[in-house]
């Protein structure tokens, strides 16, 4: 009886999905590393247009986070909605032409920028067509979403799917209202808002793609993958429930604190900041609820390196978590906008969140799609051991670049003037440029491990008959 | 599956919310009821409360067509504008006396010098440095001389230097081939070349040069500007008179060279001409940048001045 | 209301998610399309000429943001090394907005006018011959490619559908708007008197014979942030 239910479930495209991530991750690390020598040694850039750090940044940023991530929530999503809710996904059809549209979208993206073709919005520089694609892709998603929660054989929805719901819905919000532009061509189109209202918009979309796209999804994972590995139930429903509604409350209004002392208004400034502080606990729920199921399972983590990966995830989750908030107060934000500092923050939340959470769970799910056992647990050692490795020394050395750089731009000396040109503290980053770059390559490093870990249990669970 | 209230895990001791998912392999996915963590919740309120104290005292909220504007009155504007007067008053007394004082009596007055001079460093920083280089080395592009030797083009005393700044320099080369609009064929013009190799004391062509040298104080007439010795404009003389320094016709003797020295470059130069020039940040002002108020002139003469290479 | 009943709901759940997660955004955009006094009322900002148009096109191709903010904060040290902070008037008319949210490289909110047209060719032939510090890619290729504009009057009339307050004439003389500005031995009356007296012309490429994507990157450079006139009392008041 048992068998013949996990055996409904459409399994294919979660296998489909969590393949693609794997490749989106090693390419969207590589071209993130390839960024990170270009700016230690400029003559990386070689002169061609193509690969000048100017359109490559862009793509590395969307490779990582709607390529890698993207593709990790939909695998993860279809997989944690069929389980939790005992039903197969709504519709095969839609379910390919998400597949389909997510990865066309991708590959429009990897032709597009480096052909120069972008908005020119941070992390939304597709194209109009590329982003009609996205919004047609993602309301097959939502339909197939919805449509499979509605036939579930659960009277309760389980909390992941509370989370992976939020996602879909804000993120459909965000890139639609973000996007509306006027086309001039089939390439080009001009943004309908303009400066600050554009400015407000963009930041509005912007911190809610980490709110919702890194954030609350990435939750929804989380509140599945952990129960599971750990084998302990939930610490708090009620604290899921308070956490989730203050989270997606709160989270939408922290958006200006990327515009602190601009040309907005002071009274949105402090908006964002009161907001984002306010936010810490509701997004600390989130990690409390998942360290503290494993108590009384702690020994687990000693032995279990998928369980290391999704628990140390969480220490970088609660880390960033609070990092954000102290850097949305105004008087940090000043030093610490426009420097390192903020790479730094991102990089410790996409790398040592997102990231390290989503290897836990494709670690988790994938000899279980396949119906076999995990090539090599000594690999995913390995690769946890890069990994944190890898994110250390990049956030370190970002730490210390940005601090660096903030202070030298306002040192005045004892006459009261300034005592660094601009030039000067761009010299001054150079060794941690470098050891920014060694840090990513360890990192993708441990991202070629666990490719080669996975390709070997695929290949290894395609040898065994299936009647095994 | 049915709700069972609130069953007990069989691993502990906390009730569970009696839901169950997933439960077909692995472990099933369960809830406890745990109450929200104290620590947690108070801190929470804490955050409100300290955001609600905020929204007080400073602009916050949006109103019809304004804000409420707080009870500090706080306004980033007005935080600036008393950066800026703090500063300034700290910097007065320093200020007052280099405004009355001329250049050569600031250059003898040593603390009010390293005054002049850390201010002039900050404005040379981000001002002139992006061609000049950081702390006036020069660049690799050619037409932007350093500033820390001793060879200047158009003066190296406190007054050239200021005159510089102030009002700029053009220094204008023209073009001596034909097809250029000059008036010489390239056999001319390498002949020139040759002779600047000579004089210069670079391996040349010594019949090409002497044909050169012809030219040079002949035809060609450079010597009007570079001088009979082609040591230029600061310190040559043409017919026993000083040349006038303000052409900034550069000395071809020495090892410096504002293009380059190489027979391919001087020969480009003779050929094509050079326009140089440095913008006028004062008085006459002409459009690069801000224009930079009588006191910073005089710390970035100073500044520039103690280089290394004053005269 | 237990919360059983919502995370029973699938329309509840949606709708209430949905609810929870438009306040914010409903609160902090709109009001500042209404409040007047979001953009400063100071003269001298126009539209950008059809030159410095596309050479803004050709910043956003490039993806110059990534490493440069057009946003300068109302600090002294900014003050004293870009100049005046920025207004939000100043952007109104850039859409999308380039403030940027990194200074890999430095602010150019003000860059118009900083360096000459000469510096910027040699610069971005390879900035390290000038800024031995810097950590730019060159971009040669620009004074190497033709500037494509034939598209240019398209480009305008599209930016004045959201908002840009182009002429029907400044519209219909774009092309020669964009030669003129490139060409300064050119009659130049018109394009002034289409927009501004003070506009950058300038031959800013270097190259006299071909106009390519570098003079209009470089007159776009020229113009940031001098549209302001900062002496006059009106913008002091900002």
């Amino acid at each position: 009886m048992q068998q013949s239910v996990t055996q409904e479930y459409d399994y294919t495209i979660v296998k489909l999905f969590s393949v693609m991530a794997v490749v989106y991750a090693i390419v969207g690390f590589l071209v993130g590393d390839l960024l990170a020598w270009q700016l230690t040694f400029p003559e990386l850039n070689f002169d061609i247009p193509y690969i000048s750090f100017g359109r490559l940044r862009p793509l590395h940023t969307s490779a990582v986070i709607f390529a890698f991530g993207g593709s990790v929530l939909f695998a993860t999503s279809y997989y944690v909605v069929q389980r939790t809710s005992k039903v197969r996904l709504f519709s095969n059809f839609l379910s390919w032409f998400t597949f389909a549209g997510w990865n066309l979208t991708v590959l429009a993206v990897v032709i597009t920028y480096p052909l120069g073709l972008s908005q020119g919005k941070e992390y939304a520089e597709p194209i109009w067509p590329i982003d009609i694609l996205i919004t047609i892709t993602w309301v097959a998603y939502f339909i197939n979403f919805v449509g499979t929660l509605a036939r579930r054989k659960e009277r309760h929805i389980y909390v992941a799917n509370w989370f992976y719901l939020a996602f879909i819905i804000t993120v459909a919000m965000l890139h639609i209202v973000n996007n509306i532009a006027i086309p001039v061509n089939m390439t080009d189109s001009y943004s309908a808002y303009a400066g600050v209202q554009d400015a407000m918009i963009q930041w509005w979309y912007g911190h809610n793609a980490v709110g919702f796209f890194l954030t609350a999804a990435f939750l929804g994972l989380m509140y599945y993958f952990i129960p599971k590995q750990a084998e302990r139930p939930v610490y708090s429903y009620r604290l899921s429930i308070v956490h989730f509604w203050a989270i997606i409350f709160l989270y939408i209004w922290a958006g200006p604190h990327h515009l602190h002392y601009t040309a907005l208004p002071d009274w949105a400034s402090t908006l964002g900041a009161t907001f984002s502080i306010m936010l810490l606990l509701p997004s600390w729920g989130g990690m409390i609820n998942g360290i503290m199921t494993l108590s009384g399972a702690w020994h687990k983590v000693r032995t279990d390196p998928i369980l290391r990966f999704l628990i140390i995830s969480l220490s970088f989750y609660g880390m960033s978590t609070f990092e954000g908030p102290m850097m949305s107060i105004k008087s940090v934000n000043a030093l610490s906008h426009y420097t390192d500092w903020t790479i730094g923050h991102v990089h410790s939340g996409a790398l040592g969140w997102v990231a390290m959470v989503s290897f836990g769970a494709l670690y988790h799910m994938i000899p279980r799609l396949w119906n076999t056992k995990i090539h090599s647990v000594g690999l995913i050692n390995v690769h946890f051991w890069l990994s944190t490795i890898g994110i250390v020394l990049y956030i370190t050395a970002m730490w210390i670049s940005g601090v660096m750089q903030g202070l030298m731009w306002r040192a005045y000396d004892d006459y009261g003037n300034l005592v660094y040109s601009f030039a000067e503290t761009v010299e001054a980053m150079h060794p941690y440029y470098f050891i920014r770059s060694v840090g990513g390559l360890v990192f993708l490093l441990g991202g070629l491990v666990m490719a080669y870990n996975v390709f070997m249990t695929i290949r290894n669970a395609n040898k065994v008959p299936a009647a095994a | 599956m049915q709700d069972h209230k609130n069953k007990i895990d069989p691993n502990s001791e906390v009730e569970t919310t009696g839901h169950q998912w997933d439960d077909d392999e692995g472990y099933p996915l369960k809830e406890f009821n745990n109450p929200l963590p104290k620590w947690w919740l108070y801190t929470f309120y804490a955050t409100i409360i300290w955001a609600i104290v905020y929204w007080v005292l400073y602009p916050a909220w949006p109103l019809p067509n304004g804000n409420t504007e707080g009870m500090l009155g706080w306004t980033q504007k007005k935080q600036l504008a008393e950066e800026i007067r703090v500063a300034k008053e700290a910097q007065k007394p320093f200020d007052n006396k280099l405004a009355s004082l001329s250049l050569e009596e600031i250059n003898k007055d040593n603390s009010l010098l390293q005054y002049a001079i850390s201010g002039g460093k900050a404005i040379f920083g981000d001002n002139c440095a992006p061609c000049h280089g950081s702390g006036g080395v020069g660049s690799k592009a050619h037409g932007f001389p350093t500033l820390v030797d001793d060879d200047w083009i158009f003066g190296g005393t406190l007054a050239d230097i200021n005159e510089t700044v102030q009002n700029g320099r053009t220094g204008a080369m023209p073009a001596h081939l034909e097809s250029a609009d000059g008036a010489f064929t390239q056999a001319q013009v390498n002949d020139l070349a040759e002779y600047v190799l000579s004089i210069s004391n670079q391996s040349h062509d010594a019949v090409k040069a002497g044909r050169g040298d012809t030219l040079f104080h002949g035809e060609a007439s450079c010597n009007a500007c570079h001088g009979d010795n082609g040591r230029g404009s600061l310190k040559d003389t043409f017919d026993g008179e000083r040349l006038d320094k303000a052409t900034g016709a550069p000395n071809l003797t020495d090892a410096v060279w504002l293009y380059g020295g190489s027979r391919e470059t001087i020969t480009q130069t003779i050929a094509r001409g050079r326009t140089g020039k440095m913008p006028a940040w004062g008085e006459g002002f002409e459009g690069f940048g801000r224009q930079l108020d009588p006191l910073s002139i005089k710390q970035v003469v100073l500044y520039v001045h103690s280089l290394g290479g004053g005269q | 209301m237990k919360h059983a009943t919502i995370e029973k709901s699938i329309p509840l759940m949606s709708i209430l998610t949905l609810l929870m997660v438009m306040v914010g955004g409903l609160v902090e955009i709109v009001p500042l399309f209404l409040i007047e006094s979001t953009i400063e009322n100071v003269s001298g900002v126009r539209p950008y000429t059809p030159l410095e148009l596309k050479g803004r096109d050709i910043y956003i191709r490039e993806g110059c943001y990534n490493c440069h903010s057009q946003m300068i904060r109302p600090f002294r040290d900014e003050a004293e090394r870009y100049g005046h902070y920025s207004l939000a008037a100043e952007s109104k008319y850039d859409h999308p907005f380039q403030w940027g949210s990194k200074r890999t490289g430095p602010d150019l909110a003000r860059v118009g006018g900083k360096y000459s047209s000469l510096w910027h060719q040699e610069h971005m032939r390879n900035p390290r011959n000038l800024v031995p510090e810097s950590v730019m890619p060159s971009y040669s290729w620009l004074e190497k490619d033709a500037l494509d504009y034939a598209d240019v009057g398209d480009r305008m009339s599209a930016l004045s559908m959201v908002g840009v307050p182009y002429t029907e004439n400044q519209i219909k003389n774009a092309i020669a708007d964009l030669e003129a500005q490139a060409t300064p031995d050119s009659d130049t009356e018109a394009i002034m008197s289409r927009y501004d007296e003070k506009i950058p012309l300038d031959n800013f490429d270097g190259n006299p014979k071909k106009i390519t994507e570098l003079d209009a990157l470089v007159a776009y450079l020229q113009v940031l942030g001098t549209m302001v006139d900062f002496s006059s009392q009106q913008a002091k008041a900002q």
